[in-house]
């Protein structure tokens, strides 16, 4: 499985879901996270921290299919450190061509949490 | 920022590959964090659209092929039934009207269909209208000789209507004997002679095979 999905909570306790990626990426893997931040569903408008290995490829298709997903959440923290997949996900990112996409990525799993949590309190203070 | 030329080397590699329709030669990539590397597996992506975008159009063009193919065969068969359009214009007489050019391949199927007709109804007459054909070959008169020898021979009398001025100086140019087959000027006149031969051979009294006395 490319994505394993979990429940987490940051350090001062808000919620997120959690993505350890790796592998080949595939449509239906994009349609399984996207069930969990739909509307209805309990991450939706959340807060996403996605792990990504190095290695990890995303097929033509789920990479159109990404960039759709924008405004099913609150803040998604890509933590990776290959050059090469963030050379990836920049390149998905382009795609978006919207400026609304609340997507960061980090090197280190401390700064995206740090990251995430800044949009944890926005949201509890909004 | 300085891009080593074996970088630049590589991607031309790809582009001249795809170019030439082959979309399978990736641009290698290091694992090194710079600019230029955006490019490079831009480029990979874009070489695999391609693979995916040549797959949907082979499928594509493959579904047309077959639906193309699906309807040559319906069009042919209702060609086939149109080309044939065998009317029963009194119990035992059966009339065709033919349309259009007629080759070998059509008086061909137009002598099975007939003859199945005839001996399915047991026709012992058959018009066969020519008003709509305005060329005869050789050939195909040849073959429509061919099928009023037939009906004779299964004891169904052939009638031809409709014969043009045309036709009819085609099949004098090609030395038929006339009185092989009995030529009308209309349908209506073939279907008045049929009657009236019908008339003469039924025994005095007798009513007309779909008449019905009254009971009562």
């Amino acid at each position: 499985m490319p994505f394993v999905f979990s429940d987490a909570t940051t350090p001062s306790g808000n919620p997120y879901l959690r993505i350890e990626t790796s592998g080949h990426v595939t449509l239906a893997d994009g349609h399984a996270f996207a069930a969990l931040i739909a509307p209805g569903a309990p991450h939706h408008r959340g807060l996403v921290l996605s792990q990504v290995a190095k290695g990890t490829e995303y097929s033509p298709d789920v990479r159109r299919y990404f960039p759709t997903l924008n405004e099913h959440f609150a803040a998604l923290a890509v933590v990776v450190t290959s050059p090469i997949v963030r050379a990836a996900i920049n390149l998905m990112l382009r795609f978006t061509r919207s400026g609304d996409a609340v997507l960061r990525m980090f090197t280190s799993e401390r700064e995206a949490l740090a990251w995430l949590e800044s949009h944890g309190q926005a949201r509890r203070s909004a | 920022m300085a891009v080593d030329t074996l970088r630049i080397e590589r991607i031309l590699r790809s582009l001249i590959a795809a170019a030439e329709g082959n979309y399978e030669v990736r641009v290698p990539l290091d694992d090194v964090e710079d600019e230029f590397l955006e490019v490079e597996v831009g480029v990979n992506f874009l070489l695999e659209e391609l693979v995916l975008r040549r797959t949907e159009n082979q499928t594509q063009h493959e579904a047309l092929v077959a639906r193309g193919e699906q309807l040559a065969v319906k069009s042919a068969a209702l060609v086939a039934a149109l080309s044939t359009p065998i009317i029963t214009v009194w119990p035992g007489v059966l009339a065709l009207p033919l349309i259009g050019p007629i080759d070998n391949e059509r008086a061909s199927n137009i002598s099975a269909t007939l003859l199945a007709r005839v001996s399915s109804e047991r026709a012992t007459h058959v018009i066969l209208d020519l008003t709509g054909v305005e060329k005869v070959s050789t050939a195909t008169l040849s073959s429509l000789l061919r099928l009023v020898r037939s009906l004779r021979l299964i004891g169904t009398a052939c009638l031809i209507t409709g014969i043009s001025a045309e036709a009819a100086r085609q099949i004098v140019g090609l030395g038929v004997d006339p009185t092989q087959f009995k030529t009308l000027g209309r349908v209506s006149d073939a279907l008045a002679l049929v009657l009236s031969e019908k008339q003469s051979k039924r025994p005095s009294g007798a009513a007309h095979p779909n008449y019905r006395a009254d009971p009562s």
